[in-house]
């Protein structure tokens, strides 16, 4: 997969998204929407794809406005039956769903605003959660702390989940407080034990981010 | 007594004299009775109490701005009282204290910077910074804050790796910038001002200016290199 269906219907739903942002949010929603976001969402659509991977129910942490990875995970995975982000701000939660408008009215998308380092994931009341989620996405890694934490804290509710995690180099950003050099560094900051892949790719804002998935 | 005021004083930015000058302008203007007492790792003077050094094994560069979170839990503090007042060491006091011991203490009560901007708060809250609260000051009562503070004992080094400021942390877990159910009280607009920021935004912003209708000022944040000397020189207005 080398690009996003943007169908008139995205189009249509991308319109009202951006046409309602407060004007102070504006600039971060066009940094969500920059190219090496796309690039590195694409990268793990094309690796899942690969793996023959089959998602059915996915927790993405720290997504943002989750604009461009939930319709590329649907569009690309037919097993998907939902897909929760778990965010800590605010703001985010009414733009994602106008961003995903469709899939949030068909009930397969939902935003939760929650502290993924210090609550769990899945403790409410959606019929999902008592399946557990099978994939975890973490876009986000250099944002938190490292993601053993985040294991350890679910593991009585997660039955072995798929983790796809993506991290970067890149030091300049004050909020970027976990930065890693290699892929080696972020498997161990996770504990993966079996590692399905990794690998590195310098995006076009010149960082190098870096992927795992694996369990 | 009942009343405390509390300041801590750690490491060297800021000498003794910032803390005899606090000692004395609360005595100046608190008309209602206190003890006063300062946390600090280098105990001389006898209004002195040694600070705890049970998280000093979590230091990662960052602890240095939680020690005066130990305060928190003022059981573990030799300290005989009910109703807590912390103050920063660069403050300016221009009104009677009793103000603030006389608040309705339902909730514990910090300072809101009005000051700042909240859309520029809100547009920042992710990236750990901008925070719309700022600890210089905080009035509690005993065991008001004990929920923060065992807050952090469970998830310490996840809070010391992840917030560079205390208020940070607090902005994230105890107060809400969108919804008034926040675990503290803020003090009300024109109650506390800062030297190098402002009163209230947006239409009193005006930088390095004294307020004497406010009650405290505040020195935070100056980024300035000569903050304390400044500070100094503002001691006999």
């Amino acid at each position: 997969m080398e690009y996003l269906k943007f169908t008139p219907e995205l189009a249509n739903d991308w319109k009202n998204a951006l046409s309602s942002s407060e004007p102070y949010l504006f600039k971060r929603v066009m940094d969500s929407m920059n190219q090496s976001q796309l690039e590195s969402k694409l990268w793990i659509i094309q690796e899942l794809i690969k793996l023959e991977i089959k998602p059915k129910r996915v927790a993405i942490l720290a997504g943002w406005y989750a604009q461009y990875i939930v319709p590329l995970l649907y569009d690309n995975f037919e097993s998907l039956e939902f897909v929760e982000n778990y965010e800590i701000d605010q703001d985010v939660k009414r733009l994602s769903y106008k961003f995903n408008k469709r899939l949030k009215e068909d009930k397969k998308y939902r935003i939760t605003i929650r502290n993924v380092m210090f609550d769990k994931i899945q403790e409410g009341w959606h019929p999902v959660h008592k399946l557990g989620m099978d994939t975890i996405i973490n876009c986000a890694c250099e944002h938190m702390y490292p993601m053993w934490k985040f294991r350890e804290l679910n593991k009585t509710i997660q039955k072995n989940p798929l983790y796809i995690l993506q991290s970067s180099n890149d030091e300049q950003h004050e909020d970027h407080i976990n930065c890693v050099n290699s892929e080696e560094e972020l498997i161990d900051q996770a504990r993966i034990k079996d590692v399905m892949y990794s690998g590195s790719k310098i995006l076009s804002n010149k960082s190098t981010r870096f992927m795992v998935i694996g369990r | 007594m009942n009343n405390i005021i509390l300041c801590v004083k750690w490491g060297d930015k800021y000498g003794r004299e910032y803390v005899e000058k606090l000692k004395q302008q609360c005595e100046e203007n608190c008309s209602v009775p206190f003890n006063f007492y300062c946390l600090t790792d280098n105990p001389t003077e006898p209004y002195d109490i040694p600070i705890p050094t049970t998280w000093d094994s979590h230091e990662n560069g960052k602890f240095w701005a939680y020690r005066k979170l130990y305060m928190f839990k003022e059981s573990q503090l030799d300290i005989t009282g009910k109703n807590f007042l912390y103050l920063d060491l660069d403050v300016i006091i221009h009104q009677d204290l009793k103000y603030f011991f006389e608040l309705t203490m339902d909730k514990p009560w910090i300072v809101r910077g009005w000051w700042n901007d909240i859309e520029v708060c809100k547009k920042n809250f992710s990236k750990f910074k901008s925070t719309p609260i700022n600890s210089s000051i905080i009035r509690w009562n005993s065991n008001q804050l004990i929920e923060s503070y065992n807050h952090i004992e469970k998830n310490i080094d996840t809070i010391f790796f992840t917030y560079p400021t205390i208020d940070n942390y607090l902005n994230h877990f105890f107060y809400d910038m969108y919804e008034d159910k926040s675990f503290f009280n803020v003090f009300p607009v024109g109650d506390v001002y800062s030297w190098y920021k402002g009163n209230v935004f947006p239409d009193d912003m005006e930088a390095k200016k004294i307020r004497k209708g406010c009650k405290v000022c505040l020195f935070n944040n100056s980024g300035e290199t000569n903050d304390v000397e400044e500070l100094k020189s503002l001691w006999n207005i």
